[in-house]
């Protein structure tokens, strides 16, 4: 499996040599297994192997200055020529790539922790949050009913000492 | 000069080093004389780094190419404007950037505040000699922009083209000046914790910075939008890549900390949580340097691997650590001074945008660390692209949205059925319009749809803020309209700053939501060939090859291809995409072809042009109907121009009048 690498201090360095074949032999009596539209579907859920996070397609059709992902478009036309549906041409750039060919991993095993927990988290966050709302709202009911401020000559931090206090002795 | 700027660089360190000893020494013996000389160790470092970065400076302009950073990052025949950015473009060049925005940021935030504050001063100063100390030694030891080559080129290898862009001048230097600005607070926050001073010394200096750096960090995002958008060809202005996700980062919890102070300023609440806010926002600024710097993950436009990763490392886990133990042994001192009374109170509704806010960070940086977090669980690398991101954080965002419109609305301490239902009638009903005119149109996508209900809510929000408090004014002192607008903005500046920042977010989202109706089409035409296509509007466009053109200009050879381009029968004019090749001075290539777009913007959408290839006389041309593109820029702006108004300094005297800054009572009070 080749693993990309990248080869200067500057932004924006690819790996040119990242493209690898993914070849299958055609199916017996093989036809287009899809359209235009459903094959760029299809390469918008394939990653470019340069290094530039972009799909094959968006990658293909932008910058031509990278060389991986004509490589791979042309792996993809031959694969649906060659009578391939969708899933096993994915499957077969998994085979080739592992799992980093597609542009989002595979909703199964390990990979249902990074989709689940950000919800978990949230979730276990907001009911943090209205537990302790409502603990605060119950502390608050409980305080004396507010009645109009006295006037004293104890300064800001005097009262804040004292209330302090108060709420220590409570 | 370049002797000199070598130099200084080396003995910034010894005074920066210098300056943190004996600042934090001053501060734990409260000897002045040391604190005082840490102060002056302070503006000394500054001074050096000055005369550092000129030194670089000196040497990409007067293209001194034993110096390796010169020779990898410029060539002679570059735009003198790229060989003056390119001080930032590489690992050791930027480095360097970062503690020269450091030390000009802390030299001003402690001669701003040492008679203010002269008890946190010493700290921070401390503080943030210590985060310059690190940079300062990462640059000397890791990523020095003044190590010498053994030999001397003829020629520089030049600047990756697509750095070679207006962009490069103004989106780095932004997001650094943002990204920088994170420390000022947390070296305050820092020393309110060592000092124990929790209360609102540090706080208002913590806003001030806050804003600082929430406004440049919003003006760097935008401007790397723009940049992708015109200069990289995606097609679109954000692809959730590490490098944008990391700039991201600290923006969502400076966005959460701007709202949540505002909740301990009138309350006395949120002690402890402003605190982790603050110190989770320079951490999370100093990570996702790390990460982009690391090599640890793969993006477009990262940092290759490199040795200063592990530096970076160290440094995030000692002040993660220290912060940590500092924070633990304060919790007493951050006790609340006042408890929430209701779940329908401004207060809540704080606490929920902040929890959506950190939730989508949290999301963002899941997604981010995912690849490495499976890699080193099951040696699997997996890539987690924007279908992943989009899935968590567009129901996200749609929330965050709504509680834009709620929070500013709703009243502090608890909400009467007859407040909510005095605030919230016109908006809801806007809102709604909205939905049912835009359903009846034919709209037919749901996240786009609910998008477009939440903000005409919002905007219904913020147009009845401003009407009511035009309308008071004008009855109050019988002034004209613009007048009283005018001076409600200018009299209520956070208030009213605030409500443009948000009106700024609305329309982000329904340019946001304008992206669901993009199509893109690829076609092929030779000169005098034509296509024709109807726009997500239903106009018709026609779009005539004029034949591709080639010619050499600059230190590039250019191959183009235009387009006459007619909306509904009327021509509406030329666009031309490009594909560059450059070269250096001995005319060899530099870099791979780079591609130019051809953009037509109109309010409606923006026709996207990308020439993706040349066949013979034939062009392989993308063309991209991107609706309401242009106003991410203007929301990007209106975000950043309410930024200033909040941050534009108001005198005592007329914030008094705004009535926005009084700090209510505590909801009990002492029985006589």
């Amino acid at each position: 499996m080749h693993e990309p690498v990248k080869d200067s201090s500057n932004l924006f360095a690819m790996d040119q040599a990242a493209a690898v074949s993914v070849s299958k032999p055609p199916k017996p009596g093989a036809r287009a297994s899809m359209n235009a539209d459903e094959r760029d579907a299809l390469e918008h859920r394939i990653r470019c192997q340069c290094g530039c996070t972009l799909d094959v397609y968006t990658c293909r059709t932008t910058d031509f200055s990278c060389q991986v992902s004509p490589a791979m478009h042309r792996d993809v036309m031959a694969l649906v020529d060659g009578g391939y549906p969708a899933q096993e041409i994915l499957d077969a750039f998994v085979g080739t790539y592992g799992e980093r060919a597609l542009m989002a991993p595979k909703r199964e095993g390990f990979n249902m922790v990074g989709y689940l927990l950000p919800s978990l988290a949230l979730a276990g966050g907001g009911t943090l949050l209205l537990f302790m709302i409502r603990r605060w709202g119950a502390r608050a009911a409980m305080r004396p009913v507010p009645v109009a401020a006295a006037t004293t000559n104890a300064t800001n931090e005097e009262m804040q000492r004292l209330a302090d206090a108060v709420r220590r002795d409570a | 000069m370049i002797l000199i700027g070598e130099l200084s660089l080396w003995v910034a360190l010894l005074m920066a080093t210098w300056c943190a000893t004996v600042s934090f020494t001053g501060a734990r013996t409260g000897r002045h004389d040391l604190m005082a000389s840490g102060e002056r160790a302070l503006h000394a470092t500054t001074f050096m780094i000055v005369l550092a970065s000129i030194g670089l400076w000196t040497a990409l302009l007067t293209h001194d190419f034993s110096l390796e950073y010169v020779a990898s990052n410029t060539s002679a025949n570059m735009p003198r404007i790229y060989v003056f950015t390119a001080f930032w473009g590489g690992q050791a060049g930027s480095m360097l950037f970062w503690a020269l925005i450091l030390s000009v940021y802390s030299s001003i935030a402690v001669a701003t505040t040492r008679t203010k504050s002269p008890t946190l001063v010493p700290w921070a100063t401390g503080t943030l000699a210590t985060v310059l100390v690190f940079f300062i030694a990462t640059t000397c030891f890791k990523a020095n922009p003044y190590t010498r080559l053994d030999f001397l080129p003829v020629d520089g290898r030049g600047m990756n083209p697509q750095l070679q862009n207006p962009g490069m001048a103004i989106h780095p230097p932004n997001l650094y000046l943002g990204y920088v600005a994170t420390t000022i607070p947390f070296a305050f926050a820092i020393a309110a914790l060592a000092t124990r001073r929790l209360d609102s010394e540090w706080l208002g200096i913590v806003r001030r910075w806050s804003l600082i750096s929430w406004f440049f960090l919003t003006v760097g995002i935008t401007l790397g939008m723009w940049w992708a958008y015109v200069e990289l060809g995606w097609g679109g202005y954000w692809a959730w890549d590490p490098v944008e996700n990391a700039s991201f980062l600290p923006w969502l919890t400076g966005t959460a900390f701007l709202h949540s102070i505002m909740v301990q300023e009138k309350r006395g609440m949120l002690r402890k949580w402003n605190v982790v806010l603050v110190v989770m926002t320079f951490l999370l600024a100093i990570f996702g340097t790390f990460l982009t710097r690391s090599g640890l993950i793969e993006s477009v436009h990262s940092f290759a691997r490199s040795p200063v990763g592990s530096w970076f490392a160290t440094f995030f886990f000692l002040a993660t650590g220290i912060t940590i133990y500092l924070v633990a042994t304060r919790l007493r001192d951050l006790e609340a001074r006042a408890e929430l009374e209701s779940m329908v109170s401004r207060e809540a509704a704080f606490l929920y945008n902040n929890l959506v806010l950190v939730g989508i960070a949290f999301s963002v940086l899941w997604g981010t660390l995912f690849p490495i977090i499976s890699e080193w669980v099951r040696g699997t690398k997996i890539t987690v692209g924007p279908p992943f991101f989009n899935t968590v954080n567009i129901p996200l965002g749609l929330l965050l949205l709504a509680l834009t419109g709620v929070g500013p609305l709703i009243a502090w301490r608890k909400a009467s059925t007859s407040n909510l239902k005095r605030q919230f009638a016109n908006p809801v009903i806007a809102g709604l319009s909205a939905g049912m005119l835009l359903f009846a149109l034919g709209m037919r996508d749901g996240y786009a749809l609910v998008a477009y209900i939440l903000c005409a809510f919002v905007a219904g929000t913020i147009v009845q803020e401003f009407v009511k408090g035009t309308r008071a004014r004008r009855s109050m002192h019988g002034e004209s309209l613009p007048v009283a607008l005018m001076r409600l903005v200018a009299r209520n500046r956070r208030r009213y700053g605030g409500y443009i920042v948000h009106a700024g977010i609305v329309i982000l989202f329904a340019a946001f939501a304008g992206l669901a109706f993009k199509t893109e089409h690829d076609v092929t035409l030779g000169s005098g060939q034509a296509y024709q296509v109807s726009d997500p509007y239903g106009h018709r466009w026609r779009f005539v090859s004029q034949g591709v053109s080639k010619y050499e200009t600059l230190n590039r050879e250019v191959t183009a291809v235009t387009l006459e381009t007619w909306r509904d029968g009327q021509m509406v004019g030329l666009i031309t995409s490009e594909k560059r090749q450059h070269f250096d001075t001995q005319k060899r290539p530099q870099f791979e072809p780079s591609t130019e777009v051809g953009i037509r913007s109109s309010a409606k959408l923006d026709t996207y042009v990308v020439l993706a290839g040349v066949r013979g006389e034939e062009a392989e041309l993308r063309i991209t109907f991107n609706p309401l593109v242009v106003w991410v820029w203007i929301g990007g702006a209106l975000m950043a121009f309410g930024g200033l108004v909040v941050m534009w300094p108001q005198a005592e005297r007329r914030r008094a009048q705004g009535g926005y800054v009084s700090v209510l009572e505590p909801a009990t009070t002492v029985a006589p």
